[in-house]
């Protein structure tokens, strides 16, 4: 029984089911990041949380206290919106103070909690201001101010920071990671930005079509994706997936993929797991970083194996340089050192590591090995 | 506070609570529109001829006679009349105003100098009661002290314009007025339309070589079929529903050569004491104006949800 | 030739655009006729008129016409003048208008921020209720004010302008409050605020500039209206409108058209007031209620 329990949840709009059977357990103290592509049910999951929608069946829990049916101000929760949502005709101050004044706190609390949050978040400045003054970075901070002041047991955060250019994403990103390492609060969190996923979570719902489709914290998410939905969608440029037979050669399973110009590769597997499946055919994942130069291969990798193959494009990325080929007719991206001399069109060696590779059955789309 | 005795109490307000306040609205619409539709239908079917429907001993004042209203409305020669002068009073009330309301939108819409102050003279005749700009008409028009004396005077011995005292004319005198009064209406509809019109298809139709005529033939009026639309079901319905202007300029005469369906409807109720053919006269001008409003309504409607 | 970097993409030569403002000023001496024949005769005196000078300009100024229009003029049997219907209007119109202004907020609010099934038909239902031929309804409303004792009262009228307002207000309030954030309401709801506490605190500081679209609309629609006024209160009950209607109509004495004109200009000036200083909002109001979002 976690702190915040979500117990086979699900969601229907009359006869359509848009949430199938979610079970998560939060843990106090935990970051909870709810990922997927819009239309995945993460919104949606996070607003029967907050109150905001019903429950078709299962159960909420917050405290181990059942929130079915509760009112959403009567949760203990606090939400930060993507817009926002910061009341236009109040200033800061009242925007801040409003809930506890809802909440029936006298005026002095109110205005000792205000002056608190205020200092926690710098803008005691902004506090006699309208929200139509304010700079998006400042709202952001006034809207986490207004769930702060409250205490609540869970932070509920909806796409906070994708209504912010690149450059304050990234500095709010690491200001609300500092907030919740200094506070220790619980966070439920939706977005659809996978790197907001991986630097902010202490565990990620990956989620899709309505399903959780893995659970887990965020180096599991990255190294051990449960399908090849999970593998694609986190990671970026997300990972290669090949289309490769099994062949057994030399006693150890090789993928068989072709090169550029139809010749067959063999790439060994690290590990034995697949021998005996000779012909089976799979999708093989790599992602971009395990497929560099020579000399950016990964020195403690046990098994680097190398392909010849022809380049495709260059895009120097300042940091690295990302190299496209041809592999069993699919696109791949190699990423290569910045310096790597790699011209379109030119014949060149690609080191494999085969340690980081990973195997998905193409029926099922899960992950084999 | 009470709600807060149980737990789920304010929860379940909360939910009760919007179906609640809508519901006064919800329900003076259902009986004095819905209600009262078809408490006139019912009418409409019946011999009444006055209020009340109940007489004094408790007994209905009325019968139920089926259609016998409408077949006696149909072959009134009243209600021929005012079909037909309704007829010729939608037709040319809806084209004119649209015509006037185009050229005053397109010529505004080329960078006029003093368009801020123009619009608003064009507009204001909508903010006036018909009432009021049908007795400034009926003057005007008053061959007696009016437009005929006013020439005549002037030296132009011969001139003679008595439309409103004359049968064959007077109809027209009223879709002058009515066209004065929201012509700059349908303008500012229109004006709307080409505003939202984006400037960049423009530029690129030029490029492509189109002249200022082929650029409204081909490109712009095309896009203004909203406009248009809605600049229709305005118009028609406005124009059933006409009834002060008629009353202010002519009261329906001379004779009754400006009768409409409203003023019939309205003397037949009330002066004539015919309540069962005024019902049903009200009957056909409902359907006529749902049989334009609902479509439009229902397309409007389904668009935002 | 125009210059090249023209906000536009219409180009108009010298003298097509000399031919536009003829034709536009041409527009503008026809809208203003009828304004202007009001005027210059209200202040002349009847002779003037009779004797052919309507377009001129009065010889001698007099404000006799509209002193008796307002005060003395025989309206009906009485010689009262305007000046109680006047007050009739008013004392109509105000309650009307607050009473429908507020059902339609707290309409659109629910329509928009608290939605559920069924509501865009019961939208709709109201919404039809303001495009209906209003003779649908004479008779039954006739019957009902009769019952309740209302026949011939501004008390009467307020309840037929609110039945037959609340359409239109409630469209304005929908339309505006269906683009205001429902963000703010579930950030609200967090808050703890209740149905009446949000509308309150959070969507009413916001409504300034739709109220006053629905207000100026729903004054000068019903301050216009003849036909309710004319069926339902056509005594000493009756709104300016049907006032002035009486005195024009009159077919005992010597028409006096300088009064007649002087009475229009006085039933007209609420409404042109209104539209003088906020012709902006009215024009918004009167596109809602066409082309609607």
């Amino acid at each position: 029984m976690g702190f915040l329990n979500i117990d086979n949840v699900t969601k229907s709009y009359g006869s359509v089911e848009v949430l199938h059977r979610v079970d998560i357990a939060v843990e106090e103290g935990e970051f909870l990041v709810l990922v997927g592509p819009s239309g995945c049910g993460k919104s949606t999951l996070l607003n029967m949380i907050a109150g905001l929608e019903d429950i078709t069946t299962g159960e909420i829990s917050i405290k181990g206290q059942v929130m079915n049916g509760v009112h959403p101000s009567k949760r203990n929760i606090a939400m930060v919106f993507q817009s926002y949502a910061l009341y236009p005709n109040m200033t800061v101050g009242q925007n801040i103070t409003f809930g506890l004044e809802m909440h029936g706190v006298a005026k002095p609390e109110r205005d000792k909690a205000m002056a608190d949050v205020a200092r926690l978040l710098q803008i005691e400045q902004l506090l006699d201001r309208k929200p139509g003054q304010l700079s998006g970075g400042q709202r952001q901070r006034v809207a986490m101010g207004r769930a702060l002041v409250r205490d609540p047991d869970v932070f509920l955060f909806d796409e906070p920071l994708s209504n912010l250019d690149a450059k304050l994403r990234v500095d709010m990103r690491t200001e609300i990671k500092k907030l919740h390492q200094k506070l220790g609060t619980t966070i439920v969190y939706v977005t659809h930005d996978q790197i907001e996923a991986m630097t902010l979570s202490t565990r990620i719902a990956v989620m899709n079509g309505g399903y959780v489709q893995q659970l887990g914290t965020p180096k599991e998410i990255y190294d051990t994706p449960a399908n090849i939905f999970v593998a694609s969608f986190m990671g970026s440029p997300s990972m290669n997936l090949i289309p490769a037979t099994i062949v057994d050669k030399d006693g150890a399973a090789h993928a068989e993929i072709t090169d550029a110009s139809g010749n067959a590769k063999h790439l060994r597997f690290s590990g034995g797991g697949l021998s005996g499946q000779d012909g089976r055919g799979i999708i093989l994942g790599v992602r971009p970083e395990s497929i560099t130069d020579m000399e950016g291969a990964d020195r403690k990798s046990t098994n680097i194996e190398t392909i010849t193959n022809t380049v495709g494009v260059t895009e120097p990325a300042g940091s690295d340089t990302f190299v496209t080929s041809q592999m069993s007719g699919r696109e791949c991206i190699a990423r290569m050192r910045a310096d790597a001399e790699v011209r379109p069109g030119a014949t060149i060696e690609f080191a494999v590591n085969m340690d980081k590779a990973l195997v998905f059955d193409p029926q099922t789309e899960e992950r084999v090995v | 506070m009470a709600a807060n005795a149980t737990p789920d109490f304010r929860t379940r307000l909360q939910t009760w609570l919007p179906k609640l306040v809508l519901s006064p609205s919800l329900a003076m619409v259902l009986v004095f529109v819905y209600g009262f539709i078809g408490f006139t239908v019912y009418v409409s079917f019946t011999n009444s001829r006055i209020l009340p429907f109940v007489g004094p001993d408790g007994q209905p004042t009325h019968d139920l006679i089926g259609f016998t209203n409408y077949a006696k409305l149909f072959s009134l020669s009243h209600w021929e009349i005012s079909l037909t002068n309704m007829a010729i009073f939608a037709g040319l009330y809806i084209v004119i105003c649209t015509l006037i309301g185009l050229i005053l939108a397109i010529l505004l819409d080329q960078k006029i100098r003093g368009e801020g102050f123009l619009r608003p003279l064009y507009l204001y005749p909508m903010a006036l009661s018909f009432i009021v700009t049908g007795t400034a008409w009926k003057w005007f028009l008053d061959p007696g002290i009016g437009l005929e004396n006013i020439m005549q005077t002037w030296g132009w011995e011969s001139f003679s314009f008595d439309w409103i005292k004359n049968r064959d004319f007077a109809i027209y005198t009223i879709v002058l007025a009515a066209v004065w009064q929201t012509s700059g209406f349908v303008m500012a509809m229109f004006l709307a339309g080409l505003r939202g019109i984006d400037n960049e298809i423009l530029k690129a139709a030029q490029m492509d070589g189109a002249s200022n005529w082929n650029l409204y033939r081909r490109i712009i009026i095309p896009q203004l079929r909203p406009a248009f639309l809605s600049a229709f079901v305005i118009l028609a319905h406005l124009a059933i529903k006409t009834f002060d202007l008629v009353i202010a300029m002519t009261g329906g005469g001379p004779g009754r050569a400006t009768e409409l369906p409203a003023t019939f409807m309205y003397s037949y109720t009330f002066s004539r004491n015919q309540m069962g053919i005024g019902a049903s006269s009200a009957v056909i001008m409902l359907m006529t104006i749902a049989a334009i409003m609902i479509p439009y309504l229902y397309a409007e409607l389904r668009e935002k949800k | 030739m125009a210059v090249a970097t023209q906000d536009t993409a219409i180009r108009t030569g010298r003298f097509a655009r000399a031919l536009i403002y003829l034709v536009l000023l041409l527009f503008v001496l026809f809208y203003m006729l009828p304004l202007y024949v009001m005027l210059v005769n209200s202040v002349k005196p009847l002779s003037e008129i009779t004797g052919g000078g309507m377009m001129a300009l009065p010889q001698v100024w007099t404000l006799e016409p509209w002193a008796k229009a307002w005060s003395t003029a025989q309206i009906g049997v009485q010689p009262t003048g305007l000046r109680p219907y006047f007050w009739n209007s008013i004392s109509m119109v105000v309650p009307a208008v607050a009473i429908s202004t507020v059902l339609g907020a707290l309409n659109g609010y629910v329509l928009t921020k608290w939605r559920f099934r069924g509501d865009t038909i019961l939208f709709g239902l109201m919404l039809f209720a303001c495009f209906i031929p209003f003779q649908i309804v004479l008779i039954p409303m006739a019957a009902v004010l009769g019952f309740l004792g209302l026949s011939g009262s501004t008390a009467g009228l307020v309840l037929v302008h609110v039945v037959y307002g609340v359409g239109f207000s409630t469209l304005y309030f929908r339309n505006y409050y269906a683009v205001f954030p429902t963000e703010l309401v579930r950030a609200a709801q967090i808050d703890g605020a209740g149905f009446f506490q949000i509308f309150w605190r959070i969507l009413v500081p916001s409504s300034g500039p739709i109220a006053v679209v629905c207000i100026i609309w729903q004054f000068t629609n019903i301050w216009n209206d003849f036909l309710f006024g004319a069926s339902f209160a056509s005594g000493d009950g009756a709104p300016m409108t049907v006032a002035l209607n009486n005195l024009v109509q009159s077919s005992t004495g010597v028409k006096e058209y300088n009064v007649h004109f002087a009475g229009a200009i006085l039933a007209a000036l609420p409404t042109l007031l209104v539209y003088i200083v906020a012709g902006r909002y009215f024009v918004r109001g009167l596109m809602a209620g066409s082309v609607k979002g």
